[in-house]
């Protein structure tokens, strides 16, 4: 019962690889594990280490969609990285400690509702898996997302672009420039939910000093605005200078004094490939200023190499912390005006790639907007890719404050899809009962 | 013949061994201001029983170490860190140190060397000191600038010892490793005149045995080594009990043990016939260090223990006023209700029966506040069995494959030792619902386990073959790899070496040999393996000399 402790569930798969030479593989977070160890951070009295749950698959499916089924697409790993947000769950639910941070892999804010496959070295969403138990088991209902990783958390946009008590905030090197290619600003969220999605496209070159300007004048803000139960931090760490897959020039001290200031209950580790020189810093300082020590000795001996931020950049920045607060302030607006527009129902269709395999699949979502409660979704997914089955599928999803018109409507959308047959599998995820059906 | 003796707090314990069996158990009490006394009445009495002083080893377990940190009667220490980047460890520190520049990276690369300057104002600072402890973050992986420091300040201050961190421990962990070195200056001189007192007296009783000096992890160390690691020596009572048990009861199942003494009992899990080890190390006054101990859980609940009742409810310890009431003590005591039960015979049974009559209420008997007592007592220890039992489960693992089939410790059997053990271990194990044993005995095990304990030692050998070179911290060794291909088969063999190297300058005889902990894995630069970190512990089995078969 220490509500200033941090609990840490330090999970580093030492066994578990994407592919031998992958950039997810065993020795990911092998030297972010000997300086945590060195340094003697697992001795400190404000630091508790918890070992991860494995997360049962009704836990995985009160958010996925695997296609046929997610068993046969994710591995132990996954269970136990999911398991891993959980426990951190846990830890501050319960009060044993005041915020946690589950530094654990394989990584999940790539992976989106339905899942055909691996892509961008996620396959299921971990930070989605614990808000869903959050809300499941200890009635949490509004939560804010805050992804720090360099790569737009598409998957966590995705997967709660319809739910307006869940703010997903996510600020990254700009999609122009670097994959998934998405994470614009005119992604808000359906007309339900429009403004509990804000993107924060970053130009490549923005320091520490871009990163506190978004902090300080738009997502601190933001977040005291929409006052949320509980703030996760999805911890990508791939903003780094040294970061070999993306152009950001964020340091140790950067994310330390982000995470001071954020002051989320629980982080979930993310992307961050720079395993030698950035993850071991990095993850030091976070944990430092999440156990609310101090985190100022925490700087990279290469720290020379991290250039200062062009004009331009700071330029651009400037201007889009401006359009986003703008955004945020007539948000009620634009969501009345979005819903009239859009009448009965919501729909889009996107192409989305998995790049682990090369998988091509089409999705269309549509979702019924209910004066009465938040309505329901029914999506159909088709997926093919070279060297893949063609896989097809449709569903509805049930919310959890579903009326009992939305509720019949939903079940009986996918059953005129079955009669229709144009599918090879059919589900009910039903959050109302928490359980995955297959028709 | 080997002798055992362990100095406690009420008592100084000896046994002689000979051919696997005790031949001589004595019992002398403590003598507080000059520990050597009682230790030397001991080794008198063992003599006279035995009637030769022809002791092939004298094994000693003594509160030397723990007295002299207690009692504040160290030496002010030069301490000296290098920690680089990272987290402030100065206050988590027992004292403050003088922080010097330098880093090591986590692979070991020199990436700042120390300044000299900074090492000769470090002296100036310190120039009442004359001992000193040198720690640098990732010294381990690369001693140079610990080493390059230690000369410095030898050339400066010439102190009478440094201390220098890697050499304490070959393990990861700065923090601990700068308690571990500062302890072992501070108490450094301490220990050294003890040494030389217990030297002198043997020498002048004709007494040639060599003196080993038992440490936390069950393991003996020549006197000579240990006027150089004189920390080793702390908190070897528990240990030598731990020993002692493994002599007389040899088991292979996961067993769980307890050593009720007066005030205390001390828990300890075993597996595969040898106690489970402390993560990272022991702490020292409240201070995490990277000294090897047992895993002991030790609560304040013993023979001794006080009972007695708030508002109604009966109480059992944690304090003690005096013996029991059996035996003329002022207070009822759990030894009463052991004693009223029947399950000992101790004292006089009709004064137990006074002592339980003392507490009782609503016309309860004497015997049924026995059972009371004793149930209230049983609980605390199964409380404090369940606190470790689920520690032991929630230990972090760091492999899918360990989480996924990880098996749970179930406790298959429990071993009763020490003066109280008798009356209650049958009642825990009854409650575990496990079969007990309780070995002949066990009353002494502490000196018995002094006695055949094993000399140990243990070395850290990495070897990262992308950057060419191998480690071994304990040896100050930092070497080229032979060859290009190094195998994890090549860094056991190569820790097996070194593991002999550092066993003939400790002057311990090798024995059965031990991993007890390797990994594996591959360096990748680009998308391209470069190379293998290659980490592997090698130790020299802990255990009992002379385990013979009839037992003991």
């Amino acid at each position: 019962m220490d509500t200033k402790k941090l609990g840490l569930v330090f999970f580093p798969a030492f066994d578990w690889a994407i592919s031998p030479v992958h950039p997810e593989r065993e020795e990911r977070l092998l030297y972010t594990r000997d300086q945590i160890v060195e340094e003697g951070l697992l001795d400190m009295p404000s630091i508790q280490e918890y070992k991860p749950h494995i997360a049962k698959m009704s836990d995985v499916e009160r958010v996925h969609i695997g296609v046929p089924d997610i068993g046969s697409l994710i591995t132990n790993a996954h269970l136990v990285s999911a398991g891993g947000a959980m426990a951190a769950a846990d830890a501050v639910m319960r009060r044993e400690v005041g915020r946690a941070f589950a530094l654990t892999r394989p990584p999940g804010h790539h992976a989106m509702r339905v899942v055909h496959g691996t892509r961008g070295f996620c396959a299921i969403n971990i930070e989605a898996i614990m808000v869903e138990y959050l809300r499941k088991a200890y009635g949490i209902r509004k939560v804010a997302i805050v992804d720090t990783d360099v790569h737009h958390g598409d998957g966590t946009q995705d997967i709660f672009y319809h739910d307006p008590q869940t703010l997903f905030i996510s600020f990254h090197q700009d999609g122009r420039t670097l994959y998934p290619g998405t994470g614009f600003t005119d992604e808000m969220g359906s007309p339900m939910a429009l403004g509990t999605t804000l993107n924060i496209p970053l130009p490549p070159g923005t320091t520490d000093d871009g990163l506190h300007t978004v902090l300080d004048h738009l997502i601190m803000p933001v977040l005291a605005d929409f006052k949320p139960d509980i703030i996760i931090n999805s911890a990508g760490q791939d903003n780094h200078y040294s970061d070999p897959l993306a152009n950001m020039k964020i340091t140790a001290q950067g994310y330390a004094r982000l995470a001071d200031k954020l002051k989320a209950n629980i982080a979930v580790l993310e992307g961050g490939y720079s395993i030698e020189s950035a993850l071991p810093y990095v993850n030091v300082g976070i944990i430092l200023a999440m156990a609310g020590m101090d985190y100022s000795k925490v700087i990279e001996p290469d720290i020379h190499k991290c250039p200062a931020q062009p004009l331009a950049v700071t330029r651009a920045i400037k201007n889009l912390v401006r359009e986003q607060q703008d955004m945020w302030g007539m948000r009620e607006k634009l969501r009345r005006e979005a819903v009239f527009k859009a009448g009965d129902f919501w729909s889009r269709t996107r192409n989305i790639f998995y790049d682990e395999k090369g998988i091509n699949e089409e999705q269309t979502e549509t979702v019924r907007l209910c004066p009465k409660c938040t309505g329901y979704l029914t999506i159909g997914t088709e997926a093919y890719g070279a060297g893949f089955d063609y896989k097809s599928a449709f569903a509805a999803v049930i919310s959890q404050e579903a009326c009992s018109h939305c509720r019949r409507a939903a079940v009986d959308a996918v059953h005129n899809a079955k009669k229709q047959g144009r599918y090879q599998y059919y589900f009910v995820q039903n959050k109302y009962e928490d359980r995955l059906e297959t028709m | 013949m080997l002798l055992g003796l362990d100095v406690g707090g009420t008592f100084t314990d000896g046994a002689a061994i000979a051919d696997g069996k005790v031949i001589s158990v004595v019992k002398t009490p403590t003598t507080h201001g000059d520990l050597l006394q009682g230790i030397l009445t001991a080794i008198d009495q063992v003599m006279e029983e035995v009637g030769s002083k022809s002791f092939t080893r004298i094994a000693l377990s003594t509160t030397i170490v723990t007295n002299a940190l207690v009692e504040g009667n160290i030496d002010q220490v030069g301490l000296c860190i290098m920690p680089g980047p990272g987290m402030d460890i100065v206050a988590a520190l027992p004292v403050a140190p003088y922080v010097l520049s330098g880093y090591i990276d986590h692979r070991g690369r020199v990436l700042t060397m120390p300044s000299q300057d900074e090492v000769i104002a470090a002296c100036h600072q310190f120039n009442k000191c004359d001992v000193f402890a040198i720690s640098g973050k990732f010294s381990v992986r690369n001693p140079c600038s610990e080493l390059a420091v230690t000369q410095w300040v030898r050339r400066q201050a010439s102190p009478e010892h440094i201390t220098i961190g890697s050499e304490v421990s070959g393990t990861l962990n700065f923090l601990r490793r700068t308690n571990s070195a500062y302890y072992n200056a501070a108490v450094w001189r301490q220990f050294n005149i003890f040494a030389t007192a217990v030297e002198t007296a043997l020498k002048a009783r004709g007494i040639s045995a060599p003196v080993y000096v038992l440490k936390a992890d069950g393991g003996t160390l020549p006197l000579l080594v240990a006027r150089d690691y004189p920390v080793e020596a702390i908190f070897t009572g528990p240990a030598a009990s731990v020993l002692g048990i493994m002599a007389m009861n040899p088991t292979e199942i996961p067993a769980l043990s307890l050593d009720i003494g007066g005030t205390t009992t001390d828990i300890a899990l075993w597996q595969n016939g040898v106690p489970l080890f402390a993560e990272g190390g022991a702490s020292v006054g409240g201070f995490v260090t990277a000294l090897r101990a047992f895993r002991l859980s030790s609560i304040g609940l013993g023979g001794d223990s006080l009972v007695y009742r708030v508002r109604g409810e009966l109480k059992v310890g944690p304090m003690r006023l005096g013996s029991a009431m059996a035996v003329g003590g002022p207070g009822p005591t759990v030894t009463d209700a052991m004693v009223m039960a029947k399950l000992i015979e101790f004292g006089d049974r009709r004064l137990a029966m006074q002592a339980m009559e003392q507490l009782a209420i609503n016309g309860q008997t004497p015997r049924e506040v026995a059972d009371v007592v004793l149930g209230v007592a049983v609980n605390i220890i199964s409380q404090a069995i369940d606190d470790m039992l689920a520690q032991q489960a929630n230990k972090p693992v760091y492999r899918v494959a360990d989480i996924v089939h990880g098996t749970r410790f179930t406790v298959a059997q429990v071993i009763g030792v020490g003066g109280c053990a008798a009356g209650l271990v049958p009642l825990i194990a009854a409650h575990l619902g496990v079969p007990y044993d309780l070995p002949k005995q066990g009353m002494v095990a502490n000196a018995i386990g002094a006695a055949v304990a094993r000399p140990t030692v243990d070395i850290t050998l990495r070897a990262d073959t992308a950057e060419g070179y191998y480690t071994v911290a304990e040896l100050g060794i930092k070497n080229k790899l032979p060859g290009r291909k190094f195998t994890l088969t090549d860094a056991y063999q190569l820790a097996a070496q070194h593991l002999a190297e550092l066993a003939a300058i400790r002057g311990i005889s090798l024995g059965a040999t031990e991993i007890i902990q390797s990994e594996e894995f591959n360096v990748i630069q680009g998308f391209l393996t470069v190379g293998k970190i290659m980490t592997c512990r090698l130790q020299i089995k802990p255990g009992v000399l002379m385990n013979s078969e009839e037992g003991l």
